[in-house]
């Protein structure tokens, strides 16, 4: 078990230190550069070579990222070119906010999509299954900008119930951010909803229709017992690693959600970053997702490890 | 209305034979009152002594421009898009941060929502007889958030630190060629000369709130602007965070009469619709800029009000002059003929923009010669100046353009319109980055392309847009036209002090740009501003700046 989470745990390093080295590459694909992107097309060339010269972009590229990478690895994530301010209260600030969105947005909709799964499965091919197989496609195909959208039409245009705008003021208690969050994690839950509960259905429809199942009910094992002890503890196994991917998504694939809320996730700070070539601080955002990911994929597997001893031995043999 | 000679007399006492030329032409009728009150402001006239000479010249009293003050206190909300990087006024080139800047910083005039010319930290201003030195007389009294009075040593370093080369100054493009680092000089603590490289006649509008850059910070500013936000505005900095928002609140030392609002809030937004639903949500009063097509749901709901200043942003159409098809200047000007400017601006715009006729000067400029015929849609001229051409069966040519605003539709109007005429027009519609490219010849799309649209925001004249675009040695000469009368026309109305010498030099210019073509203007659209109902005294500008020491909300 501990050999298969420690080589998991260095591909994973491996893997962020690509993504960095990616990252920085792609960066200098895009077009145009940091002095131009802050002073903008009209500005005057002298003022804008004296701006890089500044910020110290005009340095060889090698060098730019060898500073860079040394530098995280000491604990210090940079100076932002735009902001001219440290990056890690950037980071931290927008990390948390999008933990906070996921967070409400997964105690939402795991518990209600498992269930909708599990009775979906339970109530196979009858109207209520066709509601919520339905029901949960057609809401999760549709875009997080129609949805929230509506939403905020109805919710806080008309009836005035929820704050359009997710950013909480200032020193707001725990039941404050959480009246904030409910209307940008609703459009998520949507998205999620589908996903899950289709999960959680066919995992159920393979478990009950299994030979296990099939003894389980032939030993006389109360309904409930088969369900509980057998049939769901088999059936959720590909719906966890649909979740721990969906973690990754949460926490970093919101910048619609985030502009449309104005809410000053890690989304929108990567995306704001990678149009004004802020190296420093897309290093930084994407890093702390790739973080998160990787953490988030590894619980899974740990998870699916210990709900599966195949993959174990699989993996350490 | 009679004229009153005696008084005119009188007031004419003094002044110099520029600005008495200028009454002259009020008096002979050669000037409108509008263009008298807007080029005398340019002169350093004051509005009142403006005002006294229309009415001695039998026009009446001027309208009053000031709005019933509303009732004081509470907060004004603002809803305005996100600075798109650290607030300076030195490097500082986006609405968003502009706007915030210009809450707590002021200018030494301010080019009003009617293009008039204001003061504000300067008093009075004049050019010598040539217009190469300008003399600006600083208000007395005028104190910084800080402490301090306001002088000339202030305004020396506020502009000498814009105009050098090593300071990443984003107005280094306006003052380049015009004032140079070291030459505005000091007279006395309250009087400041700007000895330029050139005649100018409308250099006050380059320190103006027209060149939103050049705020009056104090002499010993050294950077980090976040931390300090002085200025010598009516609001003082309450809180900034950034991407998030920022509050200001009233300045009760403020040289002028106190703001109203106790408080005003601005809350930043990375889009436009978030901002009409906050609106519409009531979370916030005003939203400070409003592209028409966004706010197509606001414009006539009775719950909104818009306030719609005529400005000449615009967006450029350039055509390469020096290959491909519209080498031919009757090419050119085919593809101009093809345009239903009509449409664009009763259709496209909402009826929120002034028709252009291929050159910079917009009907709201005083110096435009309004004689020079309107170009419009004449689909048969345009086929004869093709086959006239030798290009009868057309050809196939790629518009780049940036996705911003209008102009991915205005790009497939044009398409379909200069299909009429054998024009198969193939769209490239770019991210505004990748448009943009490093904005030098060889490494920019925009000024590399055969055939592009360009966003150009407002300017109070028509002197940038004069130089750059179009000048054969200009920066942003997307057009690659070059035309030597044209060169020196451009640099005598720069150079021209007098309205009706540059009244004369525009309509040669209009004239030779229908001519040539090489970039069609299409339209000039209003900039629009969005409040909710019962909020009033909002001064919006079409730079982006936003007014509130008078604003209030019943």
């Amino acid at each position: 078990m501990l050999v298969f989470l420690v080589r998991r745990l260095a591909l994973s390093l491996v893997t962020l230190f690509l993504l960095s080295v990616m990252v920085f590459l792609g960066g200098q694909v895009l077009p145009g550069n940091v002095g131009r992107a802050i002073l903008g097309p009209f500005a005057d060339q002298r003022a804008v070579d004296a701006l890089n010269h500044s910020l110290g972009v005009d340095r060889p590229l090698l060098v730019q990222y060898g500073t860079w990478i040394w530098n995280f690895l000491h604990g210090d994530m940079g100076t932002s070119y735009i902001f001219r301010a440290p990056v890690a209260p950037f980071v931290i600030d927008a990390l948390g906010n999008s933990l906070k969105l996921a967070l409400i947005a997964f105690v939402l909709v795991v518990p209600i999509g498992i269930l909708g799964g599990v009775i979906a499965a339970l109530n196979l091919n009858r109207p209520l299954d066709r509601i919520i197989s339905l029901g949960g496609l057609s809401v999760t195909v549709l875009p997080e900008f129609v949805t929230g959208i509506i939403l905020i039409l109805i919710f806080g245009v008309w009836l005035r119930w929820l704050p359009i705008a997710a950013a909480w003021p200032k020193g707001a208690g725990f039941f404050t951010q959480i009246y904030y969050l409910i209307l940008p994690s609703l459009p998520l839950f949507l998205v999620l909803f589908g996903y899950i509960a289709r999960m959680a259905r066919s995992g159920m429809i393979e478990a009950l229709d299994s030979d296990y199942t099939r003894t389980a009910v032939l030993k006389g094992l109360p309904w409930r017992t088969v369900i509980w002890r057998h049939v769901l503890r088999n059936a959720l196994l590909p719906t966890i690693t649909v979740i721990a991917t969906q973690t990754g998504y949460l926490i970093g694939g919101l910048v619609v959600i985030e502009t449309l809320f104005r809410y000053q996730g890690i989304g929108s700070l990567i995306f704001t970053a990678a149009r004004g070539k802020d190296f420093p601080m897309l290093e930084a955002g994407i890093l702390t997702i790739g973080i998160v990911y990787a953490v988030a994929t590894l619980v899974a597997d740990f998870l699916y490890s210990v709900l599966n001893p195949r993959i174990r031995l699989g993996a350490e043999q | 209305m009679s004229k009153n000679y005696r008084i005119l007399d009188l007031l004419r006492r003094g002044r110099t034979p520029l600005e008495n030329h200028l009454i002259d032409g009020l008096v002979d009728g050669r000037l409108s009152r509008r263009e008298f009150v807007r080029h005398g402001s340019l002169l350093g006239l004051s509005l009142p002594l403006l005002g006294r000479i229309g009415m001695a010249a039998g026009f009446g009293a001027t309208p009053s421009l000031a709005r019933a003050a509303g009732a004081a206190g509470g907060t004004i909300r603002v809803g305005s898009s996100v600075p798109a990087a650290a607030i300076d006024p030195v490097t500082i080139a986006d609405a968003g941060g502009l706007l915030v800047m210009q809450q707590v910083a002021e200018f030494l005039c301010v080019d009003g929502p009617d293009l008039v010319l204001k003061p504000a930290l300067a008093e009075s201003w004049k050019p010598n007889a040539d217009g190469t030195v300008w003399t600006f007389t600083l208000r007395k009294g005028v104190k910084f958030h800080s402490g301090g009075e306001m002088k000339a040593e202030d305004v020396v370093a506020s502009i000498d630190r814009l105009a050098d080369p090593a300071n990443s100054s984003n107005a280094l493009s306006v003052f380049s060629g015009i004032l140079q680092k070291g030459n505005t000089k000091k007279v006395d603590d309250y009087t400041v000369e700007f000895h330029l490289d050139a005649p100018n006649g409308n250099f006050p509008y380059m320190v103006s709130s027209d060149n939103y850059n050049a705020v009056i910070i104090p002499a010993s500013y050294k950077g980090d602007y976040e931390k300090s936000f002085d200025g010598t505005g009516p609001f003082k900095l309450e809180k900034y965070t950034p991407k998030v928002g920022a509050s200001f609140v009233r300045n009760d030392d403020y040289w002028g009469d106190k703001a109203l609002p106790d408080r005003t809030e601005f809350t930043f937004f990375t889009d436009i619709q978030p901002q009409i639903l906050a609106l519409q949500g009531g979370q916030i009063d005003i939203i400070n800029q409003m592209p028409v097509l966004a706010g197509v749901a606001l414009l006539n709901d009775p719950n909104f009000e818009i306030i719609s200043l005529k400005s000449v942003a615009h967006q450029q159409l350039h055509m390469h002059c020096d290959e491909g098809p519209t080498k031919d200047a009757r090419v050119r000007r085919a593809i101009a003929l093809c345009l239903d400017r009509e449409k664009l601006a009763a259709g496209l715009m909402k009826g929120r923009a002034a028709l252009g006729n291929d050159s910079p000067f917009a009907a709201v400029y005083p110096s435009t010669d309004t004689s020079v015929p309107q170009r419009k849609q004449d689909i048969a001229q345009a086929k004869q100046l093709m086959e006239a051409a030798g290009l009868a069966q057309g050809f196939k040519m790629t518009l780049t353009t940036e996705r911003y605003l209008e102009i991915p539709e205005y790009a497939q109007l044009i398409q379909n319109w200069v299909k009429e005429i054998g024009i198969e027009l193939e769209l490239n519609i770019l991210d505004q980055g990748a448009y943009y490219g490093d904005a030098v010849f060889g490494k920019s799309n925009w000024l590399d392309s055969a055939m592009g649209i360009t966003d150009y925001g407002h300017r109070g004249v028509p002197n940038v847009y004069l130089a750059a675009p179009l000048k054969s040695d200009g920066t942003w000469n997307a057009a690659h036209f070059k035309n030597k009368d044209y060169d020196q026309m451009a640099a005598s109305y720069i150079a021209a002090l007098d309205l009706e010498a540059q009244k004369a030099t525009a309509g040669k210019i209009q004239k030779l740009l229908l001519e040539e073509t090489p970039v069609v203007f299409g339209y000039f659209y209003d900039y629009l501003t969005a409040t909710a109902k019962g909020v009033t005294g909002v001064q919006p500008t079409a730079m982006s700046q936003l007014f509130l020491d008078k604003a209030s909300k019943a």
